[in-house]
């Protein structure tokens, strides 16, 4: 183990991203018990990694994400993105988030609904139109920019949101169970073009789902995570060949990962 | 949606056009023809029943009436109106400012909430003589005590409606660096156009009342003027005109709104046709 000061230069290392002895604890409400939503967390992420983060239901994985992103403070401890903390990253527009509820603004076109963040920072009209109708073709969703949202099936709409967090280009793509609403068929298919997505565009993504399946086809690493308080009980190394397309699921290596991924699973629940 | 994939843009205007004149007929056609049967009967009943007109005059009499004096009857109206409509916006202004800093400060409304409460409970014909002795006997008068009435549904509406966004939106927001300037204009305030529509459409509605009751309470013209003196005359053709006149020009004054909202907010769940 390294000791504190080596660990804290290393995270503050430049495209690194690395939260250092991290506690995130929820004040309570009146009577009841504060809640630990995690506990000691310690890892970092390199520039360009596709880290999935998996865990059960309330263990604090969408609280990780919410640190990077600055919408929760953390109680104790050190977060680094490239150096930098949360909220200089964030007033840099240096991160993107995908929740698991498109989240679209229900008023606008889909054209308007992907720029917003490039309206939000300043960028003339007709440039970031142009930006987001070259996401509109990435994301597969030409004749569709004039619609409204309400007018697009769940799936649809979670691409709009996935095109809408990368306008500005970030750095690190958060995404939080995006594909979490979606059937198993969409579901596949959007797997898929993020796949290709993160490696053209040589982004950090953090992803955060319930699936193990879904974890081990997407990512570099995969963190596994405990119940309450949330704690990194274990850590997977994939090394399936990239590009990855959905039949390396029936592949004997794939099904070993995901076994892996069961069992430390099920550690963290004792 | 399939329609707009498939059909040719040509087919999509002709096919909407198509669609608009028969949605109005079916918006319009059902009042009328009801409209019609009602005063058929009305007619009719007042005749066989030889019903006296103090009592009930026929619709004849009242159109008679409202035809005859016509000249005078849309001069009072004329007049109502702009007190309805000047209290309307003054009183929705000042509702949307007050309910825009409620939204923006839990202390702010927390203290003054309850005695916003508490007045918009008091009978507008209490406080209608109080503000006539402030305003004096003109118009001014008549326009505040409309403009107090259709102030308390837009400032609850308001900021209801403010807070009414949903918290992941604002998290792309906080994301995306926005400054608050920006999260106000380009989310919580569209967020909040339902709820502000639906407190503009009761304005609507209170602002005509305001505006005729103001009349009664003291006012030597107007619609409220006219009921007064016909009441006292017993001319009661003359009276079922002037109320019919005020009920008109409620509607159409809601109409507008109403239209107003069909075209800002056409994105909102409430406009979309039933099923």
């Amino acid at each position: 183990m390294n000791t504190s000061t080596q660990e804290t230069a290393m995270l503050s290392r430049r495209g690194t991203l690395g939260f250092h002895n991290l506690y995130v604890t929820y004040s309570a409400a009146q009577g009841a018990d504060a809640v630990h939503a995690l506990e000691n967390i310690d890892l970092s992420v390199d520039s360009g990694e596709f880290v999935s983060v998996i865990g059960p239901s309330g263990c604090g994985k969408s609280t990780m994400l919410r640190v990077i992103a600055d919408l929760v403070n953390p109680t104790s401890g050190q977060v680094s993105i490239g150096g930098e903390s949360p909220k200089s990253t964030r007033l840099k527009r240096k991160v993107g988030f995908v929740f698991q509820d498109a989240a679209l603004l229900e008023w606008r076109r889909i054209l308007q609904n992907i720029a917003l963040p490039l309206e939000l920072k300043g960028v003339s009209r007709s440039e970031r139109e142009k930006i987001a109708l070259e996401l509109i073709e990435m994301v597969g969703l030409i004749g569709f920019e004039r619609s409204y949202p309400r007018q697009l099936s769940g799936g649809m709409r979670q691409r709009a949101a996935i095109a809408r967090a990368m306008s500005t280009e970030p750095e690190v793509m958060l995404m939080d169970e995006p594909f979490g609403a979606l059937d198993q068929i969409t579901r596949d298919r959007l797997n898929l073009e993020l796949l290709g997505l993160s490696a053209r565009k040589r982004m950090t993504v953090i992803f955060v789902t319930h699936s193990i399946n879904e974890a081990v086809l997407l990512s570099d690493r995969v963190f596994v995570m405990t119940a309450r308080p949330g704690r990194i009980c274990g850590e997977m190394r994939i090394n399936l060949p990239r590009p990855r397309s959905l039949e390396i699921r029936q592949t004997e290596e794939f099904i070993q990962y995901v076994k892996q991924g069961a069992a430390l699973l099920e550690q963290g629940f004792e | 949606m399939q329609r707009h994939q498939l059909g040719s843009a040509e087919n999509r205007i002709r096919h909407s056009s198509l669609n608009f004149v028969r949605e109005w007929t079916w918006l319009v056609a059902p009042p009328i023809i009801m409209f019609i049967l009602v005063a058929a009967i009305w007619e009719w009943a007042v005749a066989f029943y030889q019903i006296p007109p103090y009592i009930l005059p026929s619709p004849g009499r009242i159109f008679e009436s409202l035809v005859k004096d016509q000249g005078s009857i849309l001069r009072h109206s004329g007049i109502t109106l702009f007190e309805a409509v000047s209290g309307f916006l003054i009183g929705s202004f000042l509702g949307a400012v007050l309910g825009t800093a409620f939204a923006y400060s839990r202390l702010f409304a927390q203290s003054l909430l309850p005695y916003v409460i508490a007045a918009n409970t008091i009978p507008v014909v209490a406080i209608a003589p109080i503000i006539l002795i402030w305003f004096g006997h003109g118009i001014p008068s008549k326009i505040a005590v409309t403009a107090f009435l259709s102030f308390f549904p837009l400032a609850l509406n308001m900021m209801k409606g403010l807070r009414s966004y949903d918290p992941i939106i604002m998290d792309v927001f906080h994301v995306s660096a926005a400054s608050n300037w920006q999260r106000f204009i380009k989310m919580r305030l569209p967020s909040s156009l339902p709820y502000v529509f639906v407190g503009l459409k009761l304005n609507v509605t209170f602002s005509v009342i305001g505006a005729i009751i103001a009349e009664f309470v003291q006012a030597d013209r107007g619609l409220g003027f006219v009921i007064m003196t016909a009441y006292r005359t017993l001319n009661m053709p003359r009276l079922w005109a002037a109320m019919l006149v005020s009920a008109a020009a409620g509607i159409l004054f809601f109409a507008l709104v109403a239209l107003a909202e069909r075209w800002i907010i056409p994105w909102h769940s409430s406009m979309r046709k039933a099923e």
